[in-house]
């Protein structure tokens, strides 16, 4: 197992299999980052239920560009550019769930409470990882998808007060987005994760990653009345 | 050292401004939100600036 801590200067010292890693979790994670406003901005902008609510929208793209700023940066220092992924058809983005339109309240609440989490996971993923710039990037957006979390959270809540109607669109969007949450984590198994965990990239196997997260949401989810979705239901990557 | 890509730099300073004034327009919003006039010119701020964002075109941005 690698232990050593590399900064950019160090890079190319490096095999190529840990550029090869690096320049591909970063390509993902800014695909990531920009695919989030790609889902909601267009309809949930104008769409969303309150201009309190409308404005948190558009703080939250903010930061969302900021993060892909931010990584699209430390790609780009080692010499990959990820600038494609800017213009890239939503239905060609890295990661299944961010190839649609969000087009509800609903599945926006919910995707900010169940998809921004998977985001949290693998950003930490990276935590006291051997790639120090990409270290250093993560405390400030970790806290702002903290927040998006958290948001998520809360509007998912207040539409879970609004009658039996209402709870069965929340509990409609949590079926659609848990399936593709936990899909999130890639395959168990999955001998590209083991390389990232040889090269301390990573501290988690996707199939730990994903228990962690289910052993989190799970509860969350029976506390706020929901049911758990059959975590097998539509799976692609098991 | 690996050669970085080269309008890093720029790209970097362009989406720093975007954030900025991002971020200006929605305070602008939130601090005036009893008023649905400044509200409602901040929404549209943030719509034009996602807009262009949202469109991808980066190389327009950069020349």
């Amino acid at each position: 197992m690698f232990t050593d801590k590399i900064e950019l200067k160090d890079l190319d010292k490096m095999d190529p299999e840990y550029r090869d890693l690096i320049g591909r979790v970063l390509t993902i994670q800014a695909d990531c980052e920009i695919g989030g406003p790609h889902l909601y901005v267009e309809k949930m902008l104008p769409g969303a239920p309150t201009k309190l609510d409308q404005l948190i929208v558009a703080r939250t793209a903010a930061e969302e560009i900021d993060h892909f700023r931010k990584v699209a940066r430390v790609a780009g220092d080692m010499g990959v550019d990820v600038s494609f992924v800017l213009s890239q058809p939503n239905e060609k983005r890295f990661v299944d769930s961010f190839r649609g339109l969000i087009t509800t309240w609903e599945d926006n609440a919910v995707f900010g409470f169940l998809i921004d989490r998977i985001g949290r996971y693998q950003l930490e993923e990276f935590y006291d990882c051997s790639y120090l710039p990409l270290q250093r990037i993560l405390p400030d957006i970790v806290t702002e998808e903290l927040g998006h979390i958290e948001y998520g959270y809360n509007k998912t809540r207040e539409l879970l007060q609004k009658g039996d109607a209402q709870k069965e669109r929340v509990q409609r969007a949590i079926d659609y987005w848990y399936v593709r949450a936990l899909d999130m984590f890639g395959r168990s198994g999955s001998k590209r994760a083991e390389r990232y965990r040889y090269w301390g990239l990573k501290r988690r196997t996707n199939e730990q990653a994903r228990e962690d997260y289910i052993k989190e949401v799970n509860p969350i989810l029976l506390s706020m009345g929901l049911n758990i979705p059959d975590p097998l239901k539509g799976r692609r990557y098991l | 050292m690996p050669q970085p890509i080269s309008h890093i730099e720029q790209l970097d300073e362009h989406l720093v401004e975007v954030v900025r004034a991002l971020h200006g327009a929605v305070k602008q919003g939130v601090s005036h939100a009893d008023d649905a006039k400044i509200a409602d010119k901040a929404i549209e701020d943030c719509k034009e600036i996602l807009d262009v964002i949202m469109a991808g075109s980066v190389k327009e941005w950069l020349n």
